[in-house]
């Protein structure tokens, strides 16, 4: 037996029923399970089981999710660099970053496990992986100002409200990070909009030095109007395509990588976990919606409606979305056909709510959840299709 | 010659498949009857401790038709009787006499049963305690005598892990399978479909020419619901018979010799055999005899049945009435390897691509561990994408437990052929199967009663 299983047997019966910690036992439980898969056998036929568990499919996710992170930090740090003026060395740049991203992080973390661990232990079953992937998708939606008491109250709303008030995971029918980071957004605006919450400042700075501008992308695109010409505006403001589509620009943390995105995309399409249909429904939804913009926009319209669909698909959090939270299987659609549907609903409520409604210039946080409120007519319509077609046998 | 092709279903890739060679089991000493593993049947005593029983003398009647009887499959006298909690029959063991006194049935020639009348062969077969090996869908119990089917299913070989495989039961008695057919054809009055994989390249060609109904794809394409499932044009065909192929020859041996017959060819497999293969044996006989180079007992699975239907059995227990396969499996009951969440998998089976034994084609060790805890369905959708008869387990399992049965069978309940893939590949180990069975089982005693 080596120390590991040592640590376990020892501190076990803490935990069990019984014992002084009994009431955390799906905590330990939890992490326990990480160490070592538990010995529970088949009682019922199969005899066998699949090796695959909802523990090892969410492990998957927030390993397609560390490469945001690792860019996250980096990004975080660059920007803060260049709004304080300081050089661009590497390390300095990551030791920036982790400073502001790694609280924020732990803070969610901590809160997501109290609240989960606190409903499974009322409940009195395991605790759900789910949680894992909601807190590692949240502080990547974050500004990285936000106020850590912020990102507490968002990860608490999004895991109370958007998931254990029905049952937990398996059980919602909203995204609970998406619930979370919907919240922040509508309680506290003033942390949680405009352009300057985009970048930290560092070496004591209270304002960016001149030469730098926080606007992002979406917001640039918002403000153009009906005069002037987005790709210009990008362009004056050093957005070439190759930066918007890597994401090094200011933005929530992580999230403004499309390359990362298509790449987890890619990762977990592969290994199963993800949908395709759901991604490519988005992506498609996405396109059409800014083709038939183009078609529509006339001179004095607004010139969001002439931006390059493509473009759509790379500025914002639009493809980290489509990547990580539109397929969400608990929330979004279950069936196979509804899933297309689902997707595509995604992408065009995405272009058209940043095209018509200013207010929101990130739309694809509200576009997930609206669908999501749509995935159950969706399934709805596509079984009663099916059974329809069955030969009855009663 | 009709194909059917099963596009949906999976295919486990398991170690221990049997090889052709056989080997004749020592002959026991003590049989058994399990009534217990009898499904939906009332059993009522026809013995008692320390009765003589001859072979072929019932032992047990069913309550709801006291015509249908089990026979003793043994001459001896019955030694113990054990009940389980609530006085259900577990076992009724006969210990063996030397010379084995046998009830003698009437024999019938092939042109004997063309005078038969239907009913006539009925009785007989009833009489002759075989009946119960004819089944009836969709609830899988014994046909009803009464009844005419529309169309009666028998099936040679199975994609499960692991059955008898056909090239080792037929040759040597194909006259009999031609009789045991003739005898089906006339109780069926309706079709009789006689099927084999296509692939299934053992198979001698001489019985060809009675096969007419073969089908390609994953486990359980053999299955007569999923053949059903793809052939019927309406709800009228949903009742068909079926059995199996080793069945018919013991029809068919019962009917030709005048005695209750009990040779059984059993298929010895999975990980824990050393040398799997086919044993010839006896209904009824203990495991251990047909098991008989076990080591240590304790840490194997003894599955009667194949590994994702059968039922584990004590070591100590008999072979079940129906039964004609025996696998042993891995316990596993043990905790995984540290930190195996993130190994990569290469020889863990999975349905899923979750694990790199996605591109592994070699057969691997499969044990009964859970390989997880229970959670909440999280919608992956695995189970809609194997079941063979297109159920959506993950919405019907959820109509089941808010208790509404016309919605269930709507989703197709009683489609459900009980091959127990939605369960296997359930991520949140959710017992899917046992939910459908169970659901599928109160509406059978629901339409009884009306």
């Amino acid at each position: 037996m080596n120390r590991i299983e040592k640590f376990f047997e020892s501190t076990r019966r803490h935990f069990e029923k019984g014992g002084k910690l009994e009431k955390l036992w799906p905590f330990y439980e939890s992490i326990e399970t990480v160490f070592y898969a538990p010995a529970r056998v088949s009682l019922v036929a199969p005899n066998v089981r699949d090796h695959l568990d909802v523990k090892r499919y969410m492990m998957l996710v927030i390993i397609a999710l560390l490469p945001h992170y690792a860019f996250g930090v980096y990004n975080v740090g660059y920007q803060s660099h260049m709004a304080s003026g300081l050089g661009t060395e590497f390390w300095p740049i990551i030791w920036t970053g982790l400073k502001a991203v790694a609280p924020i992080v732990v803070v969610v973390y901590i809160f997501g496990f109290a609240w989960e661990t606190l409903f499974a232990s009322v409940r009195k079953h395991e605790l759900s992986e789910g949680v894992l992937v909601t807190c590692a998708l949240l502080p990547l939606t974050l500004p990285p100002t936000i106020p850590l008491w912020q990102a507490a109250l968002g990860i608490s709303f999004g895991i109370v409200i958007g998931k254990e008030i029905f049952g937990g995971t398996g059980r919602n029918f909203l995204n609970p990070a998406l619930t979370g980071r919907a919240f922040l957004y509508f309680a506290y605006p003033a942390q949680n909009s405009g352009d300057a919450i985009w970048t930290v400042l560092s070496g004591g700075r209270t304002a960016a030095i001149d030469a730098f501008s926080g606007a992002t992308p979406l917001s640039i695109a918002a403000v153009t109007g009906s005069s002037g010409n987005i790709q210009s505006a990008f362009a004056d403001a050093g957005y070439s395509t190759a930066k918007l589509f890597f994401g090094l620009y200011p933005g929530s943390i992580g999230g403004t990588s499309a390359f990362l995105a298509v790449l987890g995309a890619a990762f977990l399409i592969i290994l199963g976990v993800a949908n395709y249909r759901i991604i490519f429904g988005c992506v498609l939804g996405l396109l059409f919606a800014g083709l038939l913009l183009n078609l529509v926009a006339a001179d004095g319209s607004s010139r969001y409606l002439a931006l390059n669909p493509l473009d759509h698909l790379i500025i914002g959090g639009s493809m980290f979305a489509f990547a990580y939270m539109a397929t969400d299987p608990v929330s979004g659609a279950h069936m196979q056909g509804a899933r297309w549907v689902f997707g595509f609903g995604i992408g065009a409520l995405t272009v058209l709510i940043r095209v018509f409604n200013p207010a929101f210039p990130e739309g694809v946080g509200l576009a997930v959840l609206f669908m999501n409120l749509f995935a159950p007519l969706l399934d709805h319509i596509e079984i009663k299709y099916k059974l329809r077609r069955r030969i009855p046998n009663v | 010659m009709k194909t059917i092709r099963i596009k949906k279903g999976y295919n486990l890739k398991v170690v221990g498949s049997p090889s052709v060679a056989t080997q004749k089991a020592q002959q026991p000493t003590h049989l058994a009857l399990l009534p217990e593993r009898i499904p939906f049947v009332k059993p009522r005593l026809k013995v008692a401790k320390g009765d003589r029983v001859a072979l072929g003398s019932p032992l047990i009647e069913d309550k709801r038709n006291p015509q249908i009887q089990f026979l003793s499959p043994g001459g001896g006298h019955i030694t113990d009787i054990h009940f389980g909690p609530r006085r259900v029959i577990q076992e009724i063991i006969i210990k063996l006499d030397e010379t084995e006194e046998a009830v003698e049935f009437e024999q019938y020639s092939p042109e004997g049963i063309d005078k038969m009348s239907r009913e006539q062969l009925i009785q007989a077969l009833v009489t002759g305690g075989l009946w119960p090996l004819i089944k009836e869908l969709p609830f899988r119990d014994h046909a009803r005598p009464d009844a005419v089917p529309p169309a009666l299913y028998v099936n040679l070989d199975s994609s499960e892990p692991f059955h008898p495989l056909p090239q080792v039961y037929l040759p040597g008695n194909e006259a009999l399978f031609r009789f045991g057919l003739k005898v089906l054809n006339k109780l069926a009055a309706a079709p009789v479909y006689v099927c084999r994989h296509e692939k299934n390249s053992g198979l001698t060609s001489t019985l060809d020419d009675i096969i007419n109904l073969t089908y390609t794809g994953n486990y359980p394409a053999h299955d007569p619901g999923v053949l059903l499932y793809r052939m019927k044009s309406s709800a009228m065909e949903n009742r068909a018979w079926f059995i199996s192929g080793q069945d018919v020859l013991l029809i068919a041996r019962l009917l030709r010799n005048g005695v209750y017959p009990i040779e059984r060819i059993v298929s010895l497999g999975g990980s824990g055999v050393s040398r799997p293969r086919h044993v010839i044996s006896r209904m009824g006989a203990p495991l251990s005899v047909i098991d008989a180079e076990r080591t240590e007992a304790a840490s194997w699975r003894y599955v009667q049945g194949g590994i994702l239907t059968g039922y584990g059995a004590l070591p100590l227990s008999y072979l079940g009435f129906y039964e004609t396969a025996l696998n042993l499996l891995a316990e596993g009951n043990h905790r995984g390897e540290l930190l195996g969440l993130f190994n990569p998998g290469y020889r863990k089976p999975s349905f899923s691509r979750a694990f790199l034994s996605a591109i592994n084609q070699e057969e691997l060790e499969m044990n009964c561990n859970m390989h997880g805890g229970e959670r909440a369905c999280i919608a992956c959708g695995y189970c809609a994408r194997v079941c063979p008869v297109d159920i959506l387990p993950q919405f019907t399992y959820k109509v089941i437990l808010a208790g509404e049965v016309e919605e269930s069978l709507e989703h197709g309940l009683l489609d459900c052929v009980e091959c127990g893939l939605c369960s296997y590949v359930c991520p949140s180990k959710i017992d899917l199967l046992e939910s459908l069975k169970r659901a599928k089982a109160e509406v059978y005693k629901e339409q009884v009663r009306r």
